[in-house]
């Protein structure tokens, strides 16, 4: 075959993209490096577990495949008179590459669905201690059911300004529950169950530090349950686009030892 | 079978241009159009990543230019969900699943096949015209009150549904959902017309097993659409039942917006999701399988070597096809869905990692041995080639539920599917524009302008997306107006004004593209052979530039695979499907 200037010219692009890429995947890994989940403050740790182990082995195929494709781009650039080859078929390659993608996959699917399993099984059995959170636009509204330890009843047809949670104003069981609004207090080391709810649209009860989203859905009645396991205050999220002002649906969580929770929550049944 | 519509070659410019039967025609009318929608999409983007690397930034200048949006100078924050909104809407379906399928789709399917034209090249023309409707109202409702719609591009309902939850659920969300469903309307045709030209009009010899990848990746396509994309249009039109007609569908009791109690009552917002996701996966693959199919071919055209692996290739397209049906609800493993079905859809989901490492690991099989001619449309496959790596690892971390928990809305998720479905679907419309312009417009385009265009893209798309992963693993939510509210994010600004400076780079080289495009058609080198790039496949038997009917005499007969290069017996390094065998050795 004639020389082809063309093809010798164009060289030049392939080794400068091998470069291209073994740089893209060097700087791009070193940063992972410099930016990690935020602090964990809940018992979730196997999520973050899983999350490293799975970090590890993309972040290994992903330098392998990168690392390869430059180097074959880089090697296997047009010269003339290079040797070519028609070799375009390999059952055991394909078997090869099937079986070893799934023998990878099965035990991350495996140990992921264990886990999932262990987060969405029921909370422990006894007095735990429930909290309501009520998502609208724009807000977080937070109930505890109070001394008595029962939450009055709530009715969807109730809803109204004064009345923003929909309470039974009849209830017994209601009249000294705690609100709160933007802002929850839970003691450390014990389980809590948080049961979701939305007013309006959808919205999504984030917290970044303890590894939890869950939906607040209308017409449905979610929950989520954790034990958060370090004293400190936190930022809740909304993680579920639900109107103009989505970005400032903001609420804080406070953890507490155990007597400053009790404290407090004298503090606010007293002023109920 | 189809020698009927090679008659009406030359007509006047109407039937030419415009109300043309010619699929050539209409693939290019297609591409006109999402090159007008590319630069809407493209501008809402790069005003959303203004807001985010500099938020709350104020010039009296965008005050004039958007008086209600950027009332003050600066922008409010409905302006910006709504800017959002429709950069997703306009981009995955007027820019993504329009161009490599409708565009490239009409234009090469008959090419590629040997076939004068579509099966039905009517129903083809109206679903141009029924597309075009589509996009137009689209863009209108950027001029109603209130504004275009801004519940998302998945359009979850209350949100959408309910008229004074956010301004843009006004008129503007009507008119996404009207003209969603002229697109699904386009779309189905489209995608009968594929399925039946595949099945039907195949050159003599040309066995299903002896397509091109594009044309395989093509059929699985038109199947996915017309089973999928109904699936939309009724939940659009419920949706706009329950907008305008009082019904619930999507709404349940006890919603209270707007100092009203809404009187709505049964319905669930799960469900909206269920049907939206039902036709939102196989969409992802609509918008990518082509791109995958555009790669096999430019890949195998200038390594010099055959695909490696073709069975397995057409194989790993089919089983993603099937899958994409059955892993929708992993975009609702926080919706309030049942955990059971989580677990189940982490399963099928995790399953489409072993079809897709087995296409990667075919186009390096591909690559070991080769003589690498980087030309632009080779530079953009290689490029999908690293995308798809990049993306579909990070799939791994969306798939498996438990994980998800953590990462689910935030910015990581944004960073996978840029890389995946977008990026793929992107640079398969650059690299598909590239190695098909000699035919379709018997010019070359001006390869340093090019050459240019690629190193910009390239770099600036890992600048702009791979930090999204990092901003999402800190936690970032999507769809945040400013970050900085949040205390924990505050420490990720420079991040996000790095990402829009890349952002503004790449959105700026996007010119290089459209001035070479229209550019080239008149001043390009002319085509001098009928195949410049020496490939295999039956479009580039046709003549340069190619009539009504695509071949002049006979429709050639096939006689071998799309990808004889470098075959020992042959005399060239390349052996076309339309070249008879030599005498003796029949093979």
């Amino acid at each position: 075959m004639a020389e082809n200037t063309e093809a010798n010219r164009d060289t030049k692009h392939g080794v400068a993209l091998a470069v291209t890429l073994w740089a893209i995947t060097v700087v791009s890994v070193a940063y992972f490096f410099k930016y990690d989940v935020p602090e964990l403050a809940s018992d979730r740790g196997a999520q973050d577990s899983i999350y490293y182990v799975i970090l590890g082995i993309t972040g290994f195929a992903y330098v392998a495949v990168q690392f390869v494709l430059g180097l074959y781009i880089w090697k296997y650039r047009h010269r003339d008179g290079a040797e070519g080859s028609y070799w375009h078929d390999s059952h055991t390659m394909e078997i090869a590459w099937t079986v070893g993608t799934t023998v990878v996959l099965v035990p991350i699917v495996a140990w992921g669905l264990m886990l999932w399993q262990d987060v969405k099984a029921a909370p422990p059995e006894g007095d735990i201690l429930v909290i309501e959170a009520v998502g609208a636009q724009f807000q977080w509204d937070m109930r505890y059911p109070g001394p008595d330890g029962e939450f009055g009843t709530w009715q969807p047809e109730l809803y109204s300004l004064d009345n923003y949670l929909g309470l039974d104003p009849d209830d017994q069981a209601g009249q000294d529950d705690i609100h709160l609004t933007n802002q929850m207090v839970i003691p450390v080391d014990e389980p809590v169950r948080i049961m979701l709810r939305s007013r309006d649209v959808q919205h999504a009860f984030f917290l970044p530090n303890f590894r939890v989203k869950q939906d607040a859905v209308p017409g449905m009645q979610t929950s989520v349950w954790f034990t958060p396991t370090k004293i400190g205050e936190y930022e809740i999220a909304c993680a579920e686009l639900c109107g103009l002002g989505h970005y400032r649906m903001r609420a804080f969580l406070s953890v507490r030892s155990q007597a400053d929770y009790q404290t407090w929550l004298a503090e606010q049944s007293a002023a109920n | 079978m189809s020698e009927g519509h090679d008659d009406h070659g030359h007509g006047g410019f109407i039937s030419k241009y415009i109300f043309s039967f010619d699929h050539k025609m209409i693939g290019k009318q297609y591409l006109t159009l999402v090159m007008f929608m590319a630069i809407v999409g493209g501008a809402l983007a790069m005003l959303v990543r203004l807001q985010l690397g500099y938020p709350g930034m104020h010039a009296e200048f965008w005050g004039k230019l958007f008086p209600t949006g950027m009332s003050q100078g600066v922008m409010t924050p409905e302006f910006y969900v709504m800017l959002f909104t429709m950069h997703g809407t306009i981009m995955v379906f007027f820019v993504l699943s329009l161009g490599p399928v409708s565009g490239f789709g009409n234009y090469l399917i008959p090419l590629q096949i040997g076939a004068r034209d579509m099966a039905f090249p009517f129903l083809n023309m109206m679903s141009f015209w029924t597309a075009l409707p589509g996009a137009i109202i689209i863009l209108i409702s950027f001029l109603v009150e209130g504004g275009a719609a801004a519940s998302g591009w998945t359009a979850y309902p209350p949100l959408s549904a309910i008229r004074s939850a956010i301004p843009g659920s006004a008129l503007g969300q009507t008119l996404w959902l009207v003209g969603m469903v002229f697109f699904v309307a386009s779309f189905t045709m489209g995608g009968l017309n594929f399925v039946v030209t595949i099945i039907n009009m195949r050159a003599k010899g040309l066995s299903m097993m002896r397509l091109p990848l594009t044309t395989w990746a093509q059929f699985i396509v038109g199947i996915l659409g017309l089973l999928s994309f109904p699936a939309l249009a009724a939940g659009a039109i419920l949706l706009v039942f329950d907008r305008s007609l009082g019904t619930s569908f999507y709404l349940p009791e006890g919603m209270f917006i707007g100092d009203t109690l809404l009187p709505h009552s049964g319905g669930s917002p799960l469900l909206w999701q269920h049907l939206f996701w039902f036709l939102g996966h196989p969409e992802v693959y609509i918008i990518m399988l082509p791109a995958l199919g555009f790669t096999s071919d430019i890949l195998s055209t200038f390594t010099r070597r055959p695909i490696f692996g073709y069975r397995s290739m057409v194989y790993a397209m089919l089983a993603i096809g099937f899958l994409s049906f059955i892993v929708w609800g992993h975009h609702m493993f926080m919706s309030g869905m049942s955990p059971f079905l989580g677990t189940m859809f982490t399963m099928t989901t995790l399953c489409i990692a072993v079809p897709s490492a087995v296409k990667t690991f075919n186009w390096l099989a591909t690559l070991w041995k080769a003589k690498i001619r980087f030309t632009t449309p080779m530079l953009f496959a290689l490029g999908i080639v690293s995308l798809f790596v990049t993306g579909g690892l990070t799939g791994i971390f969306l798939g498996t539920n438990v994980v998800d928990i953590q990462l689910h809305d935030t910015y990581f998720v944004v960073a996978h599917f840029h890389f995946i479905m977008a990026g793929a679907g992107l640079f398969g419309m650059f690299a598909a524009i590239y190695y098909w312009y000699p035919k379709m417009f018997g010019r070359h385009m001006n390869e340093t302008a090019s050459k240019v265009h690629f190193w910009f893209t390239f770099i600036t798309y890992y600048g702009v997306f791979f930090p999204m992963h990092y901003l999402g693993i800190a936690g970032m939510m999507r769809r945040i107006y400013d970050p900085n509210t949040y205390d924990y994010l505050k420490p990720l600004q420079p991040v996000n004004t790095f990402i829009t400076i890349c952002a503004f780079v790449l959105g700026a080289s996007q010119v290089i593209i459209f001035v070479n495009y229209f550019w080239s058609m008149f001043k390009g080198k002319k085509v001098e052979s009928e195949n410049p790039w020496s490939a295999n496949t039956l479009e580039w038997s046709t003549p340069i530039e190619p009539g009504h009917g695509n071949w002049p005499a006979e429709l050639p007969d096939v006689y071998r695979w799309p990808y004889d290069y470098q075959h020992p017996d042959a005399d060239d390094d390349f052996t076309p499907q339309w070249e008879p065998p030599k005498k003796a050795a029949a093979k």
